[in-house]
Parts: structure tokens; sequence; C-alpha cells
């Protein structure tokens, strides 16, 4: 720095090496305020590249036709043709309610069972290490084994949870879960639950072990029930963890098709499409890209709304 | 000015000094070329006549060493085509014909046809089994296996029943009835309505007299047949009650574990799962295999062929030779010998091991009538994700046939469009 | 309002005896100050008495209530803890009137009470703020909001200004003892400020592991302390400890130490049995003073510590260091030989075998 300034004190360059002198410049450069933006160059570099590119791309792509297996034509700008196409398309529609009907009620259970378990790991019972353990365990599961393993376990032939049902009385013959439409959403979003509900858990757990136990010493001593403090002191205090985690979640379902890919593959009839799959299909085995940029660019869109309005009425901001 | 000179010097030497690291781990000495498979195989006994096939290549070409990767069916062409654009392609694709067009319109694939033409057991193949992997005059892989349609029935329970082995969709439909026992949990006939099921529903409007694709190259469908065929069809389950309610979600795994547990008495499927199944039954008491039987114009069963592809320009010569090795009799039978998949070369077919097992005699014949799957760029995405769903709708009562053909013929209209 | 009896009360973890044998009386409209250093099982005592832990022996008795069985809420019993705990995502209102929210007292009726409470303390203008948005004082403030606003039989603070600044402290210390003497209810306050113990107490316990030291008024606590841990730990500067042997001397008994005799004049203790031994006499710093007196030491000055209103001076006597508050003006310097008088009146001796007064 103080050479930087000491040679700025010099009186003019004198030979052209001096005028070209790149350590000379660089010394010049780290007195101004461009250097700062210099210093940012790298991680801007590094951010385009990996978020800010694809994410235009993406927007791109959805107003452009791109059809891997049709290389005519593709690349030209169709303008809003594939949203156009979208609105008049019903499976577009079904897909979107599905979405909403999977994400809402997988959250919903995820985050009941997810808040459950975390409020009964924090009283230290005994044993109560080994169980969080074992309570976080569907979550490291990959979603292919998951899938793959749930599937299996509501076979309607081999499916032990058949068996199980069938013995205690609830059935009276195994059942195909994913074979019927009234049954397969609800059957898929059960394992999904299943899979995610640690991710509340942990998350919420992590919460509780920030809320200081005076104050449900003094909700003891003020007459507070059990119910109440959870109601006006565990979730008010878990507000911002908890939006937090439901907008994950939320981001995570209505984007990741893989455990729909498993055990359903949208089916039976479609019952449970929903948009990501959608999306998957136009591109994968469509090859449609153009398309399914579209698909996505109204998935991104959705999900900011999504987050922008929980955000505002879970009241995060606030104190 | 000056900033702006500097900043780029800056941007030139950093990305001088990427460049340079990216060459420094470099292979200084490489005796064997290292190539890798990408491969769909997925039940144990594929498993293991790849690993029969490793073997024996391993042992005659110590040059060259075969990094088989597995890829999932489903995520196959995401993970094909994310490698073509993304520049990390493998060196050999197991392609199915089915995949052909749409791989070859992307760029996937290199064109093999001199090499081919060079190649000292290309008369023991037939030119039919090239035609699914050649356009427009050239040839872009070499058959490794070949799928053959057929049907495993239980013998046991047909004997019983005084039946034999259907030649016909009425011969079908007739034993499916007739093997169907509700009170036993039994079912005539395990229809796979679930992934992987698409392929069949085209097969039998194929076999009621609409082929998707004409022998003048147009391309659609004739409705009334379309709805004849999927009446029947679903009318397996929604009428006959001759298959399992779970049909609608039943894939390979499924429809496999049907017939192994005696739910069903029929299934359709390839050659390839005939090691699982006899794994389970005793082949030629419990259970036979019969030929795809004649729908009421015609009889499709298909032959479908597993190409493996030249997929990377770099280090296309041990690629070759590894392509080549599969036409060899001694790979192509142990192959067999662990899976059930008929060799694609003729030479290797004439095997004694293949012709003189009477449970091969449907495959054999099938060679001989068996039938492409219509192919056009298109197709897969149509049959899975317009079909299919159509089917499942029918199958769950929630679309008349009618309504079923209206979405294929829409969906096959827009899909070519 | 209510007395409360501490009757024999013990608590262990495992093995590790936290309370032992806790006896304690307090009075109706009483102020009992629990004292001691951290680890003393002071804030175990109290958070029994709440109801918040149970004990692993003993009686606690409200009124003549035994509340062993009885749940915190239904001691009618109000609690200040040290970090106030104020709900943080309610309004101050809220936050007062919580209790008898919970209590289902009628909207109108609570808001009466909530407002007269916050009269009392000067915090009506705080009412719509959360937690939050409040300093340190106005929090205090609020949490004694919450504990005055229910009308208990009993007041429980959990070292209440140990998270206030100094100044605040002292004023929040006033505010208390003016509230106290206001209402008249019956306290228990946990401190291991001797200074707020002895402002604040009718009555203090001074408790070390687990066990009292000594439970009396301030006074007692201060000019008389039971032993020498209650001695050291109680006033600022610290009592001083003179070590000698007990000795008749010309005109009664004397204290033989290092730098020769100090007459003991008035002693109010029977010290019989100890003449001829060893003994520790604890001075208080501002029972010394310069000059010479009836009885007295002679020391050499060490440190000169000036603060104000007294001056600290820290002298050798025979190699013992020992601390006089005296006056303003008196300015020796390190070295100087120094003469001081002492009030053996006020002097206590100790068996320095127990650490027990004699």
């Amino acid at each position: 720095m103080s050479r930087g300034r000491a040679m700025a004190a010099l009186p003019p360059p004198r030979s052209t090496w001096d005028a070209i002198n790149p350590l000379r410049l660089l010394g010049e450069l780290s007195e101004t305020r461009y250097w700062m933006y210099l210093l940012l160059l790298p991680s801007a570099l590094l951010i385009t590249a990996i978020v800010l590119f694809p994410t235009v791309y993406g927007f791109q792509l959805s107003f452009t036709e791109m059809r891997l297996n049709r290389p005519a034509g593709n690349g030209a700008f169709v303008g809003l043709k594939h949203y156009q196409r979208m609105l008049a398309d019903p499976i577009f529609w079904l897909s979107l309610r599905n979405t909403a009907v999977w994400v809402t009620f997988s959250i919903l259970i995820e985050f009941v069972v997810g808040l459950v378990a975390a409020l009964a790991l924090n009283r230290n019972l005994w044993g109560g290490k080994v169980l969080a353990v074992l309570i976080l365990v569907p979550y490291f599961l990959p979603n292919v084994v998951a899938g793959n393993m749930w599937a299996l376990m509501l076979d309607s032939r081999v499916g032990v949870i058949n068996d199980i049902l069938v013995n205690i009385g609830l059935l009276q013959e195994y059942k195909a879960w994913f074979a019927d439409p009234n049954t397969a959403m609800a059957t898929a979003i059960f394992v999904e639950a299943w899979h995610s509900f640690p991710f509340f858990t942990l998350l919420i757990m992590a919460g509780l072990k920030g809320i200081p136990t005076d104050l449900y010493k003094a909700a003891d001593i003020d007459g507070a029930g059990a119910f109440a403090q959870l109601r006006l002191i565990t979730l008010p205090m878990l507000r911002t963890i908890i939006a937090a985690a439901v907008i994950l979640r939320v981001i995570g379902l209505v984007n990741s098709p893989d455990l729909l890919l498993i055990l359903t593959q949208g089916g039976p009839g479609r019952s449970t499409q929903v948009l990501s799959l959608y999306a998957f299909q136009n591109a994968y085995s469509d090859f449609n890209f153009g398309y399914a940029g579209a698909l996505s660019v109204v998935m991104f869109v959705l999900l900011m709304l999504f987050a922008w309005a929980y955000i505002r009425l879970s009241k995060v901001n606030q104190d | 000015m000056t900033a702006k000179f500097d900043r780029r010097s800056v941007l030139k030497l950093g990305g001088g000094m990427l460049a340079a690291s990216a060459l420094l781990p470099h292979q200084a000495f490489a005796q064997q070329t290292a190539i890798n498979y990408w491969h769909t195989f997925t039940s144990q006994s594929e498993a293991a006549g790849l690993q029969a096939v490793l073997d024996l290549f391993k042992a005659a070409h110590p040059d060259v060493a075969v990094t088989p990767e597995n890829i999932p069916n489903p995520e196959f062409m995401a993970k094909i085509t994310a490698a073509v654009v993304g520049g990390s392609r493998p060196n050999v694709t197991m392609v199915s014909s089915e995949r052909f067009e749409d791989l070859l319109a992307m760029g996937a694939l290199s064109d093999m046809t001199d090499r081919i033409a060079g190649w000292e057991r290309r008369g023991d193949f037939d030119d039919k089994r090239f035609a699914s992997i050649t356009k427009d005059g050239k040839t872009y892989g070499v058959p490794g296996f070949t799928f053959v349609d057929w049907g495993y029935y239980r013998k046991d329970w047909f004997d019983e029943a005084g039946l034999a082995a259907p030649t016909t969709y009425d011969e079908f439909r007739d034993a499916a009835i007739k093997l169907t026992d509700a009170s036993k949990g039994r079912f005539g006939f395990g229809l796979r309505g679930g992934p992987g099921g698409q392929n069949f529903v085209v097969n039998v409007i194929e076999a009621f007299g609409s082929p998707v694709k004409k022998e003048d190259g147009t391309i659609g469908l004739d409705r009334d047949i379309v709805v004849k065929a999927l009446d029947w069809y679903a009318g397996l389950l929604v009428k006959d009650k001759a298959v399992p309610p779970s049909a609608a979600n039943d894939g390979f795994q499924q429809v496999i574990s049907g017939f192994q547990t005696g739910q069903t008495a029929m299934i359709w499927h390839h050659t390839g799962s005939y090691q699982d199944i006899a794994s389970k039954l005793k082949p030629g008491v419990e259970f036979g295999t019969f030929a795809m039987p004649a729908g009421p114009a015609t009889r499709v069963a298909r032959l479908a062929y597993a190409y493996n592809c030249i997929t990377n320009d770099e280090n296309a010569d041990a690629a070759w030779e590894w392509i080549k090795f599969w036409g060899e009799p001694d790979a192509a039978v142990a192959f067999l010998e662990k899976t059930g998949y008929m060799p694609a070369s003729t030479v290797a077919a004439q095997d004694q091991r293949i012709v003189g097992n009477p449970m091969y005699k449907a495959a054999a014949d099938t060679l001989g009538f068996g039938i492409p799957q219509p192919s056009f760029p298109g197709a897969a995405g149509w049959a899975q994700n317009t079909v299919l769903p159509a089917l499942q709708q029918i199958l769950i009562g929630q679309a008349t046939p009618d309504q079923a053909a209206d979405q294929i013929i829409e969906g096959l209209a827009a899909a070519i469009a | 309002m209510a007395t409360l009896s501490i009757k024999g009360v013990r608590k262990s973890f495992g093995a590790v005896e936290v309370l032992n044998n806790i006896d304690i009386e307090v009075e109706d409209g009483g102020f009992l100050v629990l004292l001691g250093p951290s680890g003393c099982g002071k804030s175990t005592l109290l958070a029994i008495i709440a109801g918040l832990e149970p004990s692993s022996g003993g009686d606690i008795l409200i009124g003549d209530k035994n509340v062993n069985d009885v749940h915190p809420k239904d001691r009618n019993i109000a609690m200040v803890f040290q970090s106030y705990a104020l709900y943080p995502t309610m309004p101050v209102r809220r936050n007062i009137g919580f209790g008898l929210e919970m209590r289902k007292v009628d909207a109108k009726e609570r808001e009466a009470a909530v407002q007269r409470a916050a009269e009392l303390l000067q915090i009506e203008h705080l009412l719509d703020r959360k937690p939050g948005q409040l300093s340190g004082g106005q929090r205090q403030r609020v949490a004694m909001g919450r504990a005055i606003v229910r009308n208990p039989d009993l007041f429980l603070f959990d070292e209440p200004l140990s998270n206030l600044d100094a100044k605040l402290r002292v004023e929040m210390r006033t505010e208390i003892k003016r509230l106290h003497d206001r209402l008249g209810t019956t306290t228990v306050y946990v401190t291991h400020d001797q200074v707020e113990a002895l402002t604040l107490g009718t009555k203090v316990a001074v408790m070390k592991g687990g066990v009292i030291q000594q439970l009396a008024d301030p006074e007692t606590i201060y000019d008389r302390p039971a032993n020498m841990f209650v001695a050291g730990f109680i006033g600022s500067p610290t009592m001083n400890f003179l070590t000698g042997m007990l000795e008749h001397g010309d005109g009664g008994l004397v204290l033989r130490h290092a730098a020769g005799s100090l007459a003991l004049v008035g002693l109010e203790q029977d010290v019989a049995a100890f003449v001829g031994r060893e003994v520790v006499a604890g001075i208080r710093p501002e029972t010394l003073n310069a000059g010479q007196g009836a009885a007295g030491l002679q020391g050499i000055v060490d440190v000169v510590e000036p603060t104000g209103p007294d001056t600290m001076v820290i002298v050798s006597v025979g190699g013992q260091l020992l601390t006089a508050r005296l006056g303003p003006k008196v300015r020796p310097k390190p070295g100087d030989t120094l003469n001081l008088s002492v009030d053996t009146a006020a002097i206590n001796l100790f068996d320095p075998v127990t650490g027990n007064r004699i």
C-alpha cells in the first residue's frame, strides 16, 4: 500500500517501459476504487458460471425450439409458443394439481411427525441418543433405495405391509397400493413423508436447543399446560427454522421427481403425475427440451411466489 | 483504460494457470487401453452374463481394460443425453433398437459402417440384424444379443386343465379366463401395465391390424382398430378379471415375481428372463415357453437387439475389439447360459447348446417370423408417456377404450409433429 | 401472603449431594436471601421451592400447606428469572398478563391488573412493545410486573440483577426493596452478591456446598459471622484475619501475634477454653483507625488505594496483611510505619481448626 502511494507521488513516467510496467500499473490500480471490483471478480465469475448462467439458459430454452431428436429447426426463437401450449395442455394442469396435493400433504405430515419426533427426542430420555440416530436413518437412505424398499414392502404379492395389515384384520386381501388411483398418491405421500420427516426432526431439534429452558419454567409457573407451551412458546420460537425447513422441503418436493419415478412413474393413468416428472419426461423421453424448459420456468416462478408469500405470511422477518 | 488492461492480464494469468493444472495429472504410461461400457443390465442373471463375457474378453484381450457401468433403465436417456451434451461420453454404449433413432438424432453415435464391412465375422450375421441400427446406408452398431419376445406359461396348470399353450389371441384369452381362480388368488395373465408395459400395447394394436409405421413410411393409426385392440387387451382385466388388480403398477419385477410365486398362469416377456424363471420353477414341468400368439390380423412378436455402439471417438479401436467380441460364439453362448438371451449371430444361434434344448424352441421359431419394433424419432417417448398412461386409465376405470384411443392417436400426432 | 417452611430438604444427583438437610422458616412478609458462591445449591433450593425440580427428601410448606406434590402453577408463586424469561413473541402486555390469561381470568379484569402493575413499575408506555425492543432494565421491570400482577403468596427471585450493569443494578435493587415494602409479599431471593443480601434481606441464609453456614438477620451475619467462611464472604473489602496466641495479659486477654500483642478489650465472646491456644481474630477493615488507641497494632504500609470516600490501606503486621478502611484525607506512603487503633469490641475470634466462631 505505502509503495503504491510512493509510486503515485513519483513524477510522470519518463520511459515507454514505465508506461506499461505492469507492477507499476498494478500498484496504481490498487489505489483506485476499481481494485475492489477486481478482488470480487473471481467469486463473481464463479457465481455467474454455476448459478446465473444455467438459470438464464433455462429461461432462454423456454423460448426456444429445442428437440434433441429433431435437429432441424433447433435453437429457433419461438416466443411464447411453449407457454401457449402449456395453457391448453390438460396434462400440465393435472400435474399442477397433483403437485399441489403432493407437496401440501407431504409437508404437513413431515412437519407434524418431525415435530413430534423432535419433541420426544429433546426430552433426553434414556436411549434417546440411539433413537435419535435411528430416526435419522430414513433421511440418509438415497431416494432410489428408499423407493425400491417401499415398493417391495408394499408389493401386492410379497409385500410385508400387506401381510401385516391382513393379519391384524385391517385389510381383507392384499392391496396393490400403487395400482389404485385412490391410494396411489396417498401411498406415495406416505413413503415420501417417511423418507423426509427426519429433515424436520433434525432442524427442529437444533431449534429446540436454542430455546431457553427458563421460558418453560416461567410458563410452568404461569400455568401454561404442555399444549399451550407448544403453541405459545415452542412454535413461535421455532418460526424461523420451520419456515426455512418448509421452504427447503417444498423446493425439494416440487423439483425432484426421483421418488415418484421409482414408485409410480406418474401412474396409474397419470394419477401421480407431477410437474417435475412431467418436465423430466418431456426432456428425457420426448427430448423436447424447449417445452421442458418452459415447465421448469413455471415451477421456478411458482416456487419464488410460494417462498415470498410464505415468508410474508409467517412473519419470519419480524423482530 | 489502465484498469481494463490490468484486469485482462490478471484473467489471462489465471486462465493460463488453470490450463497448466489441467495438464499436470496426465498419465505418463498407458500400456493398457481403458474403456468404459454403459449398459442397462438389471437382474442378477444379466449381471452374471455380463461378467462371464468380461472374463472371457479379459483372457483374450489383456491389452484392453473394460469398466462396465450400470445405468438404470429409467435414467438411461437422461444420463446419456447429459453425457453427450456435456462431452463426457462413454466409449461403448449398449443401445436397444427403440432408442436408436433418438440417439442418432442427438449425435451420440459414431458411424461404424467401414469397420463392420471389414470384420471377419460379418458373414455370421444375417443382414436383417443390422436393420434397426442402420439409417441412410450407414450402420452405427453391432448386435450384442437378441431380445426375442415370447411367453411363459404354467405347464402344470395347463396340463391339469387340459389346455395347450395358446397360439392365437382367442386361445390365449380363453386360457387366461379358465385358469383364473380368484378364491386361490390365481390369475390367468400377468399383464404388464406398469413401467415397460407400453410396447406390448403397441404389439396388440399392430396384431389387430393397425401398424404404427406403414410400409411406405407413413406413421398413423386406425382409430377403430386401436379401440378394439385396447378393449381386448385391457378387457382381460376390466371385463374378464383374468389379470391381477395390481396390473396398472406392475413392472418387470412385479410381473416376474407374480409368475414365480404362482399368482399368474401366463406372462409375456422376452427370453432374457428365462434363467430368473427357471431358478424358481422347473423347466418343462412347472413351466413352459410359447411363441407370441397370433392376433386377429397378424402375428406380432418382436425381435429387438441390444446393439453395442461406439459413442466416443477416443480409444475407438479398443472399443471395437470389445464390440466384436460379443459376436464370438463362445461369448454369446456363455451369455445365453447365464441369462437366456439369444445370440445375434446366426452361427452362434446354430450352436448345439441352443438348438438341442426344447425350451428354446419357441425362441428359435420366433427368430423366423419375429419383426422389429416400429422405429422413428419420438417413438419411445410416445409409447412411454402416452400409450402407457392411456392403457392404465382404462385399467383403473378412468377412461374408456375410445377415450384412450384418442389420447394415443393425438399423442402420436404430437410426437411426430 | 403466607409463611414459608423448608423442612429437612435434601437433594442429590446420584452420589452428589447438592443440598443437605436444609431447614429454614420465613415469616409472613419476610424477605429471605439465599446467599453463596456459585454451586452452593441456592438456585436448586429455589427451584425446589418453586416446584420446578423435585427434592430428594424433606418438605416445603407454603402457609400451612405442604406443596411437595403440588404443580408449580398451583403453588400460587411468582418467579423472576436471571434471564427474565420473557416470552419473546408476545408484547409486554400479554407477557405480564400471561399468568392470568392461563388462569382464565376475564379480559377486562386482566387488563386492569396489568395496568396497575405497569403503573407501579412505570412501564405503561412499554406495554405494546415486544421484549426484543426493550433495554435490560426495562425487561427486568416487565419480569417483575409479570410476578406481581398475580398477587401471589410467594415471590421467588433467581439472581434477578446479575445481568444488569452496575448502575442499573443499584437502581433496581432499590426498586425491589420499595416494592417489597409496599406489597409485603413473602420473598425468597437468590444472589451471590452480599450487598444485595444485606440491603434486601430480613433474613439471610449463607450457603456453601449444600449446607447452610449461617441463617440470621443481616446485622448478625455481618457483625457476628458464624464461621470464617461467612466472615470472609460478607463485607467488602473482606474481613481481616490475624492469627495469634490467646493469652492472659496485664489488663485481661491479649492476642500475641508475630509483631506484638493486642489487648482484647470488651470482647463479647466466652473464650476461656482457648487461652493458651492459637486463635484467629477477625477484624473488619472499618474497625481499624489511624492513630494510637487503647488497643493497637503497628505495621508497615504496603499498598495505598484511595477510593474517594475512603482510603484502603494494606498494612503488613508481622508479615500478615491487614486492610484498614481509613478516612479520605489519610494518605500514608508505602514503607511508612503506621499505628492503628482497633475497636476490639467488634472483634470475632475463630477456632483455626474448625473455622467456627468461638
